[in-house]
């Protein structure tokens, strides 16, 4: 298994030079569009779909043939998923929630993936294999200790019991580490070193500029897992103190299970990831266009 | 000489110890948050353990674990549907999402309208999608069924059959998370020097013979990482199996329990039947196959080699 | 990560900080807050806004969810010892489970119990009860069995369609298949005669003078007559062609009603409410009638006070005067769950009450009977689980799978290990 720590076979990053020439790359051709348009629809249908239900009145989904153009009940649903649960608190916990996961897991992930990538230490073989581990163990038991310790630091019921544990992923320190390893030349660290670059230095001024649009996808992905997680935060909040999916299992699970209102909801609970995604994803495109490394 | 002295030291410290302070904040969260709940999980396995009554618990040691290997035919059900979901849902997860990413490292127009769609399905709730893939797999008044009968095929209880439902619901896990790994594969390849391609196509190689002999060996870390964390994923999948079967038999997989996965069956030890250590051994033994199966899937995909 | 996305993050915690911090235990104003945990409809919500009104040192908070995972937390929340509701409700399939460990709930009898003993039917009041005599739950409903059905797609296929011919028509189970496959040979297309067999074959079993377990708590499968018998009969049904084959609580099954996919459902009382909830266009097309077989009971809940509760003497309040009769009878016409207080069933308002939904079905009337008709039936420590797997092996003789005779086999040996 310490084979996982291979160096993988390194691509080097092209130099200013480099970026002249990946703009040569190969132009879509009538073929290509034709199978992004269709990868494209099959991705975008059902979000569609849910979008056209959240705009019909309840009888919409069990339609047959089924309905696929938008009707005139978006607002009056959205207006009645606003006073069947406190979805304004819902999405403010849901915000609050992601973006403190978020900061924290890409901090702590790129910090953590340099060391492992890129400095030699004792016993680092052994610890990476730990965290790749970790990734392995099925969560679901591990509510009820988990919820043992939130009730005794007084955290169930509160949102910290759900930031908490998200604070640090094994994904996201695996993330960083192999995007490391190939992303930053050894002798461009030797070199630092030799003019004296303490290690901090250089995960400053090297790794982290490097890293930017590996973090980035990082970010983006912490963000949308956060957001989307409902196991846990089902079993450890409240319905007076939902988030975005918790809330949905609320509306879901009401006297009738009223499909439109859910899946409105759904797509009010979309509408902020897709934000981040606008922000984080130019930060990605811009970040792998100008190459992983400057100068 | 002094000031030489104190920078060594300095050095040796850094290289010694800096290390350890950078992945420290990893461990201590984990060890906090993760670890006790592991531990405890193991600890719990080797008893015999109602979920509410743990002042009646007493260990049996390896009782649980004897009972789930040798003696519990729908463990291995779970294990097999387990393995089946995991081969349904990774290999076409992987290979589709090499395809997507080569397109779109393509010079495309709107190209950010594309990415962003291929990351859709996984911005998406699960509870919306449940409903929706309930209704597109519906029996009776589903949108695939409702096709297949415009071309004359006929119906097809998706829930009933075994290959059925594993198909149904690899193909809502493999909706979710193609565009995922696609975009984890891109963000690489756009880093592969065009210069590599060039030299290619002077020796003649094809577009697609430079797919496999230049963009896959060269995207060998970040496959192995997919390879991977798909793995670990897939191998637990809980919330796909048990919500395609709502109701109050959700637990059990189906009526042969035909599409129980093991997390599933650990879901129905623990939750519906409250026995707390038997769940915790089946827990135990799934991390373990995990890692074995992550093993195996590491193992196919690092002999991915560069000519 | 730069310095000012860091900036950014402190300041995310730092509000998620203050934000938590708001959503602090007792409400403002020295008012008590009660949480009350329920599934599907009970039928409270006027009842709580007006309890909270006439207590102005009450703020009542009702949490709903699903039925499964209504339970599943019930049971992580006493795991833990934490996070549970003031007063949650459970299920018949699940009190045995729960009253196995009493020690984590409020004794009712210490907190006045007894003196309202009289106000139940013995055997609620009784299925409640732990091994060491501590009361864990308040009855609310029972589910006693009625028949409802579609008048417009009897009367399509030919059968009369007012209550007491179709009555008639199925004094036992053999004349209700037999009037089934008459039904069938003229039924409108895609309509069949009932939703799924395991909505039947409850029924059935919640007649028998023994259920799946003795009152010593020994399985009774190997020589329970009634409900082998019973399965035979659904199994003939379904391999009649008179099933729709959805299973009950799914939403294929709530698309059933919308969809008119069956003609006949089996009704414990609490079934009504889910009808028109479910399919509220069909009103006036469903009526209700008397079950073939005489008296059963098929589920009903109880309101327990958790002991980790912070309130518990309001709580026990609370629920006890949910589920008085002034109240039971309130929730009978609101949302059609039958009482459990045997006082009501000659009373006047409830007797005489007609639904409208259900064109104007005197179920005051039928169900009060169908109460007084009803066998107490013990109820085992895993009667829900046994329930759910004879379910799932009546759906392997629908989906084809198995024969009834091998998913029966089958059942049997799950029922075993479950209880082994």
């Amino acid at each position: 298994m310490t084979a996982v720590l291979d160096p993988p076979t390194p691509v080097r990053p092209a130099g200013p030079r480099g970026r002249a020439r990946r703009l040569a790359r190969r132009v879509a051709g009538p073929w290509t569009y034709a199978a992004l348009i269709a990868v494209l629809a099959g991705s975008a249908f059902p979000v569609y779909w849910s979008f056209v239900v959240s705009s019909q009145t309840p009888d919409a989904i069990d339609t047959v043939p089924p309905v696929l153009v938008p009707g005139g009940h978006l607002f009056e649903n959205i207006a009645r998923v606003f006073d069947t649960t406190d979805f304004a608190l819902a999405l403010t916990n849901s915000i609050v929630v992601s973006s403190t996961i978020t900061v924290s897991v890409v901090l702590f992930s790129t910090l953590a993936g340099f060391a492992f990538a890129k400095l030699r230490f004792r016993g680092r073989n052994a610890l990476l294999l730990v965290v790749i581990g970790t990734q392995a163990i099925p969560t679901e038991l591990g509510v009820i200790p988990l919820y043992m310790m939130m009730s005794e630091f007084g955290w169930a019921t509160k949102i910290h019991a759900v930031i908490v544990p998200g604070l640090v992923t094994a994904f996201g320190v695996f993330f960083m580490r192999q995007y490391f390893e190939r992303a930053i030349p050894d002798e461009l660290l030797e070199a630092g070193r030799m003019d004296g670059c303490g290690s901090l230095r250089l995960f400053w001024h090297v790794a982290l500029p490097a890293a930017r649009p590996a973090a980035a996808v990082l970010g983006l992905f912490t963000f949308m897992q956060a957001w989307n997680d409902f196991f846990w935060p089902l079993v450890v909040l409240v319905p007076e103190n939902p988030t975005v999916q918790t809330a949905l299992s609320t509306l879901a699970a009401g006297y009738t299970t009223d499909y439109t209102l859910v899946l409105t909801a759904a797509t009010i609970g979309t509408i902020p990831v897709l934000i981040v995604f606008l922000l984080f994803g130019r930060q990605i495109v811009g970040g792998i266009m100008s190459g992983a490394v400057k100068g | 000489m002094a000031v030489v002295d104190r920078a060594a030291r300095k050095h040796r410290w850094d290289t010694k110890f800096a290390p350890y302070a950078y992945v420290a904040p990893y461990f201590l969260l984990f060890g906090v948050f993760g670890l006790f709940p592991l531990l405890y999980t193991v600890w719990v396995s080797l008893q015999h353990r109602n979920l509410l009554d743990s002042d009646g618990a007493y260990f049996i040691w390896f009782s649980n674990y004897h009972q789930l290997l040798f003696a519990d035919p729908y463990f291995w059900n779970a294990m097999g549907n387990t393995l089946s979901l995991w081969l349904l849902t990774t290999i076409p997860q992987i290979l589709l999402a090499l395809g997507i990413a080569q397109l779109l490292n393509r010079k495309v127009r709107t190209r950010t309208l594309f990415r962003m769609g291929v990351i859709l399905p996984n911005i998406t709730s699960v509870a919306a999608v449940t409903i929706i893939f309930a209704q597109l797999f519906g029996r009776d008044f589903g949108l695939i069924n409702w096709v297949l009968d415009l071309f004359g095929a006929g119906h097809i209880d998706w829930q009933a059959g075994t290959a059925t439902s594993h198909i149904a619901i690899a193909t809502m896990v493999v909706w979710r998370w193609t565009g995922y790994h696609a975009l984890i594969f891109l963000a690489s390849m756009q880093a592969i020097p065009a210069s590599l391609y060039e030299a290619a196509t002077l020796d003649g190689a094809k577009g697609w013979q430079q797919f496999w002999r230049i963009t896959v060996p060269l995207l060998r870390p970040q496959i192995i990482f997919s390879t991977i964390i798909a793995t670990t994923g897939n191998m637990r999948l809980l919330a796909e199996p048990l919500l395609f079967n709502p109701g109050a038999a959700a637990s059990t997989g189906g009526s042969d329990r035909q599409f129980q996965t093991a997390a599933l069956y650990l879901y129905e030890q623990g939750f519906t039947n409250w026995d707390f250590g038997y769940s915790s051994a089946i827990a135990v033994v799934l991390a373990i196959a995990t890692v074995i199966v992550a093993g195996l899937g590491y193992l196919v995909t690092k002999r991915i080699q560069t000519d | 990560m730069r310095p000012r996305a860091m900036a950014i993050g402190c300041a995310a915690l730092a509000t998620a900080m203050v934000l938590s911090g708001c959503g602090s235990e007792s409400a403002a104003g020295g008012k008590t807050k009660l949480t009350i945990g329920l599934f599907g409809n009970f039928g409270y919500s006027e009842l709580l806004k007006e309890y909270a009104s006439t207590h102005p040192d009450i703020e009542i908070q009702d949490r709903t969810a699903s039925y499964s995972d209504h339970h599943k937390n019930l049971a992580a929340h006493l795991a833990t010892n934490s996070g549970a509701a003031d007063i949650e409700a459970v299920d018949t399939g699940y009190i045995a489970q729960f009253k196995a460990t009493p020690d984590k709930f409020v004794d009712l009898n210490t907190k006045g119990g007894g003196q309202l003993k009289d106000r139940w039917l013995a055997w609620k009041w009784e299925s409640s009860l732990s091994k060491d005599g501590q009361q864990i739950g308040y009855g609310t409903d029972v589910g006693g069995l009625a028949i409802c059905y579609r008048r417009d797609l009897l009367e399509a296929a030919g059968l009369p369609s007012e209550r007491t011919q179709v009555a008639a028509l199925w004094p036992t189970w053999q004349d209700f298949m037999a009037t089934g496959k008459r039904f069938q040979a003229n039924a409108p297309a895609g309509t069949k005669w009932f939703d799924g067999g395991p909505t039947v074959l409850n029924a059935i079993v919640g007649q028998a003078p023994v259920g799946y377990y003795d009152k010593s708590d020994k399985l009774t499968l190997g020589n329970n007559q009634e409900i082998k018998q019973g399965w035979d009969l659904v199994v003939d049904g379904v391999q009649s062609d008179l099933s729709a084959k959805l299973l009950y609580s799914t939403p294929a099954w709530n698309t059933g009603f919308k969809q008119g996919q069956f003609a006949t459902v089996t009704c414990p009382a609490w079934q009504m409410a889910k009808i028109k909830d479910q399919a509220p266009d069909t009103a006036g097309k469903w009526d209700v009638t008397s079950v073939p077989g005489g008296g059963g009971n098929w589920g009903g809940s109880y309101l327990t006070i958790p002991k980790q509760g912070k309130n518990v003497d309001k709580a026990v309040e609370l629920a006890a005067w949910l589920t008085a009769p002034e109240q039971q009878a309130r929730v009978f016409t609101g949302a059609g769950l039958l009482p459990s207080t045997p006082k009501l069933y000659d009373d006047p308002a409830i007797v005489n009450y007609q639904n409208p939904f259900f064109n104007n079905a005197p179920v005051g009337k039928l169900f009060t009977d169908a109460a007084k008709q009803l066998q107490p039936q013990y109820q085992g420590p895993k009667a829900g689980d046994v329930q759910t797997a004879i379910g799932n092996a009546m759906q392997r003789v629908e989906q084809g799978k198995q024969n009834g005779e091998d998913a029966w086999r089958q059942f049997v040996g799950d029922v075993q290990k479950l209880t082994s």
